[in-house]
């Protein structure tokens, strides 16, 4: 990442000579433009510079965009912030205003472009309420309820027709002053009305038609400026030039983070970080937190405000440069803290450079560093994490506790699809683990520790109401994961019903505490053959014999569905290597061996049972 | 401003939205360019919007013939 924004002038002339730091500059710019023309400048510059350097071919997103209101030029911005996130589109555009039949007609053009994802975009002044202002409210609220059914139903039409996934944007509200306070007094109004709408989109939702939230987004910039009466007269646009910008920025981080996994952990330092001042000089008593000063509420707020991430399951852990034991102090005395040691899931506080405590912290959480965001004050530290641990994103805080929590949620790390019980659960069971790992300590042998922790586990066949828990494991798990093929929640929902596929899930639980869902087995029945589409499993559980209770699974299942051989796959990446081995550990043969592909058979007849410590229930495919 | 100043910092939008070279001429017109179509065409007008800070009336760009008349415009709309 650049540190310093450039100017046009450098920026077009890096393009033109084919620099290849042209394009870390074109994406720090582009993720932070806000103006049209700026972005389309920045677009242009784009195309110019891929004349001198085409880039590799890479599988495209076919991408849809319908709704009405004309799709051109916003095609264009969602187009330059795909291709910059590294994402790049075979594009439909659907004629103006002609999304239902587009959707109804299923001979349209629509279904015969095959789109992976549709962005739907419905004409906002088209949502009124017909009846009268005076009418009854509950009779207003029916005809939201109504209207929000009726575009919800024409998406989930789409995505049962198509297989792909859709985002439904919902409706701008109108910045007219008529009708002064009359406005809110009603739902019969355009202001109150498509307010009633969109609350009714967002909460009848179905998990596979995400909401682009045009409401916030134009709240967010103002009305006025979100709206442009000319820009419609003139040639059918949804708003002003700069409100495209922003519905482009949405909707390319919301196509992006479809198959980007969210980020796990903030690492964070502590002083003029978590309060003001430095604990080592000014000590206890010295350091600026809570309501007694502006600049101690900032840092109060700061607190509360990674209290939250915490508590939907992002993991805190502390990378300072300080003294430990009076770093703790401050944790266990201090009236004022929020977060306390039992909200971090890692603690480190020396004299070590950051980058190592970062490597260490990823060692112990069994996490990767590509799930690390790292917050820092100081330019230095930020600078030398990103030179020794590239992979992690760092996040300059700056100079003042009061911008904090803006400049941590500006990069967009920690939004999560869906929220699960999981999510609510992950520092708890982090905690879990850390005494479990007291207690491997302390018991000398493996078999007698395994037998300590009383484990039970659950497998079971796919369930409906776990796909949001399946969908979030498969865009996350990136190294225990023999394939890495991701799966969106519409996809997972289709092999529910399928006779040739076996998927099945695996929970587990022992003394300590609830693992949840921890891994997901996805196999097809391909002939005499079992074919191990998708294995993943939580790296929280490695070592723990739930992978010999899954391998025990997948045989007993290849047995009963009449298969002679069970067939593994391993497609290599540069986070998976430690389950490269896993398939010769169970007594498979390599079959197939190529840098990108690995196949490795087994008998059926041959695969001898583990036992283990797990005392598993079977529910899967009428196991009993 | 000049109908000549106007169309150098039109010259300067131009470099930045088309991906051809296109001089910026009074003579001009969309007809001229493979890549000014209609679509094009928004672009353009919100960029010169911008670039020169000035808005432009429901209709009235429509109505400029070639790049001369729509530079008069500009330098009409930039008065106070």
């Amino acid at each position: 990442m650049p540190d310093r924004p450039i100017n046009d002038a450098e920026l077009k002339s890096l393009a033109l000579s084919g620099d290849a730091t042209f394009w870390g500059h074109l994406v720090a710019r582009s993720r932070q433009a806000t103006s049209f023309s700026e972005l389309f400048f920045l677009s242009t510059l784009r195309k110019k510079a891929k004349l001198y350097a085409p880039g590799s071919v890479q599988p495209r997103l076919r991408l849809a965009l319908i709704g009405g209101y004309n799709l051109y030029p916003l095609h264009e911005l969602v187009e330059h912030l795909l291709a910059i996130r590294g994402i790049e589109c075979e594009r439909f555009l659907g004629a103006y205003d002609n999304f239902v039949s587009e959707i109804l007609d299923g001979s349209s053009s629509l279904y015969a472009f095959r789109p992976d994802l549709a962005f739907i975009l419905p004409n906002a002044s088209h949502c009124r309420f017909s009846g009268s202002l005076l009418d009854a409210v509950e009779h207003q609220r029916e005809a939201a309820v109504c209207a929000a059914e009726h575009l919800l139903n024409l998406a989930q039409t789409f995505t049962a027709r198509s297989g792909a996934a859709a985002i439904l944007a919902n409706l701008a509200l109108p910045g007219d002053v008529d009708l002064g306070s009359f406005r809110s007094r009603t739902l019969g109004t355009d202001w109150s009305f498509r307010k009633a709408v969109n609350l009714e989109l967002g909460l009848r939702a179905p998990a596979e038609v995400q909401i682009c939230d045009v409401e916030f987004l134009s709240a967010r910039r103002g009305i006025s400026a979100a709206a442009d009466a000319r820009a419609w007269y003139e040639s059918k646009q949804l708003g002003s030039p700069d409100f495209l910008v922003d519905i482009a920025q949405e909707l390319s981080h919301l196509i992006a983070s479809r198959k980007q996994s969210p980020k796990k952990v903030l690492a964070i330092d502590l002083d003029h970080t978590l309060w003001g001042g430095v604990i080592a000089e000014d000590g206890i008593e010295g350091i600026e937190l809570g309501d007694s000063s502006p600049r101690g509420e900032a840092f109060k707020a700061f607190q509360r405000y990674l209290l939250g991430l915490s508590q939907r399951g992002v993991l805190l852990a502390v990378c300072s440069k300080n003294d430990h034991a009076r770093a703790i102090e401050v944790f266990e005395k201090h009236p004022e803290m929020v977060v306390r040691l039992e909200h971090f899931a890692a603690f480190k506080a020396n004299w070590d450079p950051k980058s190592d405590n970062l490597q260490r912290i990823a060692e112990e959480l069994r996490l990767g560093l590509e799930s690390f965001v790292f917050a820092d004050d100081n330019p230095a530290e930020i600078e030398i994490v990103r030179q020794f641990q590239p992979l992690v994103t760092g996040v300059l805080l700056g100079p003042d506790p009061a911008e904090f929590i803006v400049r941590i949620q500006a990069g967009r790390h920690f939004e999560p699809r869906t929220v699960t019980e999981e999510d609510l659960e992950r520092t708890a069971q982090y905690r879990q683990e850390r005494r479990r790992a007291e207690l491997a300590a302390s018991v000398t042998d493996m078999p007698a520790y395994l037998a300590s922790l009383e484990m039970r586990g659950t497998i079971k066949e796919f369930d409906s109401l776990d796909v949001p828990r399946i969908g979030q494991l498969i865009a996350r798990s990136n190294q225990f994961n023999l394939t890495t093929t991701r799966r969106s929640e519409t996809e997972i929902k289709a092999l529910l019903g399928r006779p040739d596929y076996r998927c099945f899930t695996m929970r587990l639980e022992d003394r300590f505490g609830d693992s949840g869902l921890i891994s997901v087995v996805i196999a097809r029945i391909d002939g005499g053959v079992f074919v191990l589409d998708t294995w993943l499993m939580s790296c929280r559980v490695l070592k723990r014999q739930v992978e010999d209770e899954i391998m025990n699974e997948i045989f007993r299942l290849a047995e009963v569905a009449g298969c002679t051989t069970v067939r593994g796959i391993y497609l290599p990446t540069t986070k998976n290597g430690i389950v490269a081995e896993v398939y010769e550990e169970f007594g498979f043969a390599r079959t197939e061996d190529s840098a990108t592909r690995r196949e490795f058979e087994l008998e059926v007849r041959k695969y001898q049972v583990r036992s283990t410590k797990i005392d598993v229930a079977r529910r899967a495919y009428a196991a009993g | 401003m000049q109908q000549a100043e106007v169309l150098a910092k039109l010259q300067e939008v131009f470099d930045g939205i088309f991906l051809e070279k296109v001089a910026a001429t009074p003579e001009l017109s969309a007809a001229d360019v493979d890549e000014w179509d209609s679509l094009m065409q928004i672009s353009l007008v919100i960029a010169v919007e911008q670039k020169f800070r000035v808005r432009f009336r429901v209709g009235e760009v429509e109505a400029a013939r070639n790049l001369g008349e729509f530079a008069d415009l500009i330098a009409k709309r930039m008065k106070p």
